[in-house]
């Protein structure tokens, strides 16, 4: 049983690291935290997406994990500007005093 | 035991308890600390994979760039010594905790109803993740997406740029 | 397959458990005689002033910015420079097309004076 490294072993593991990520997002107040939070989750897709990719011997998951990967670096650069505005505007980067939006 | 599932156990409960660690910590740098090993736990896992240029890839964008950036903006916020925010135990903690417990019993019970079969990482792909490989397929296939990463990466320059260019005072 | 990152694994181990190791051997092995000299941060320096947990200029998140970008533009550039000869005129369109799109990202933080330190 313990002899090889299963697709379900990775799945699992990337499963597990979603849901740790999901958690963060959603008790966490802090802004930079959440954000490290959808990071994990990020790359935790990253994980399922290499390891299909790796046991179906195609190489289309690997392709995506670029793209994904481009995509986390432009949500990081404007994630991080909008808690800096955050930060400019109020002082404070906990998630809970942003309520101008709400109605 | 082979050495390949000893390799897989030791980086998977690493991976996990940095991942834990990286929620759960009250000082953000150690959480970004904690996020940086994570990210090289992963490297590490791509590597039991057989995607070297992936793990390569990781080490250098999330360990360099955008964790880089994560440590740039706590300092400028200067978030470190004085972690004021109220994170006190209430009802929508336990709720979140219960959301994601439904979650991952969802991924177990799809894990018990079907079985992939495969247990051995496919021959070709110590072959397909080199970086000519990829490169091969990923301007003959993929040139349009490849081409919107361009669009977003400008967007994301010229984002940045807006909303962060004013003084701070 | 895994067997051959082994070398790699034992360098990564060597190298932790040296630093460890030299870490605990100077704490342990080295004489220990404090003066008030030897305390303070820069040990026959200059003295330091104000407090380490300044804010940072916002200037340095600009310069983070431009390099997270263009190191993913490097990224996506380095799997096509391997294949230049292979791939051919459609992909070399493909590249210069991306690389002046970005271009127009560098030329916009330049005319805002996202470069500019003062």
């Amino acid at each position: 049983m313990f002899q090889s490294v299963s697709l379900e072993y990775f799945l699992i593991l990337a499963a597990v690291l979603f849901s740790i990520g999901s958690i963060g997002v959603l008790t966490r107040r802090n802004a930079i935290i959440i954000f490290m939070s959808i990071e994990l989750m990020l790359n935790s897709v990253n994980l399922t997406l290499v390891s299909f990719a790796s046991f179906l011997g195609d190489s289309a998951g690997m392709i995506f994990v670029f793209f994904v990967m481009a995509v986390a670096a432009s949500e990081a650069a404007v994630g991080l500007a909008i808690v800096l505005a955050l930060f400019r505007q109020k002082q404070t980067v906990n998630v809970d005093e942003v309520n101008i939006m709400k109605w | 035991m082979s050495l390949t599932f000893i390799f897989f156990t030791v980086l998977a409960i690493l991976a996990i308890a940095s991942a834990i660690v990286t929620i759960t910590a009250r000082n953000p740098v150690i959480s970004a600390l904690s996020l940086v090993f994570h990210f090289f736990m992963l490297a590490g896992l791509y590597l039991t994979l057989n995607a070297q240029f992936i793990a390569a890839i990781q080490i250098l964008v999330y360990a360099g760039a955008i964790m880089v950036l994560v440590i740039f903006v706590i300092m400028l916020l200067n978030l470190g010594d004085e972690e004021k925010l109220k994170e006190k135990f209430n009802l929508r903690k336990v709720i979140a905790v219960l959301l994601a417990s439904v979650l991952i019993i969802q991924f177990f019970l799809i894990y018990l109803l079907t079985r992939s079969g495969k247990i051995e990482i496919a021959e070709n792909t110590a072959k397909l993740s080199t970086v000519q490989s990829i490169g091969q397929v990923l301007f003959s296939e993929y040139l349009l997406p490849f081409e919107a990463i361009g669009l977003l990466l400008l967007a994301a320059i010229i984002g940045a740029i807006v909303l962060a260019k004013r003084k701070l005072t | 397959m895994l067997i051959e990152y082994v070398p790699l694994i034992l360098m990564v181990i060597v190298g932790f458990v040296l630093a460890v190791v030299f870490l605990f051997a100077a704490e342990w092995l080295g004489a220990r005689r404090t003066t008030r000299e030897k305390q303070t941060t820069y040990e026959s320096g200059m003295i330091p002033v104000g407090n380490a947990r300044q804010r940072f200029s916002v200037k340095f998140y600009m310069v983070a910015v431009s390099f997270i970008v263009f190191d993913i533009e490097v990224v996506f550039l380095y799997p096509w420079a391997t294949q230049l000869t292979t791939l051919g005129l459609t992909a070399f369109i493909a590249v210069i097309i991306f690389i002046v799109i970005l271009f127009a990202g560098y030329f916009y933080e330049l005319v805002k004076g996202g470069f500019n330190w003062d």
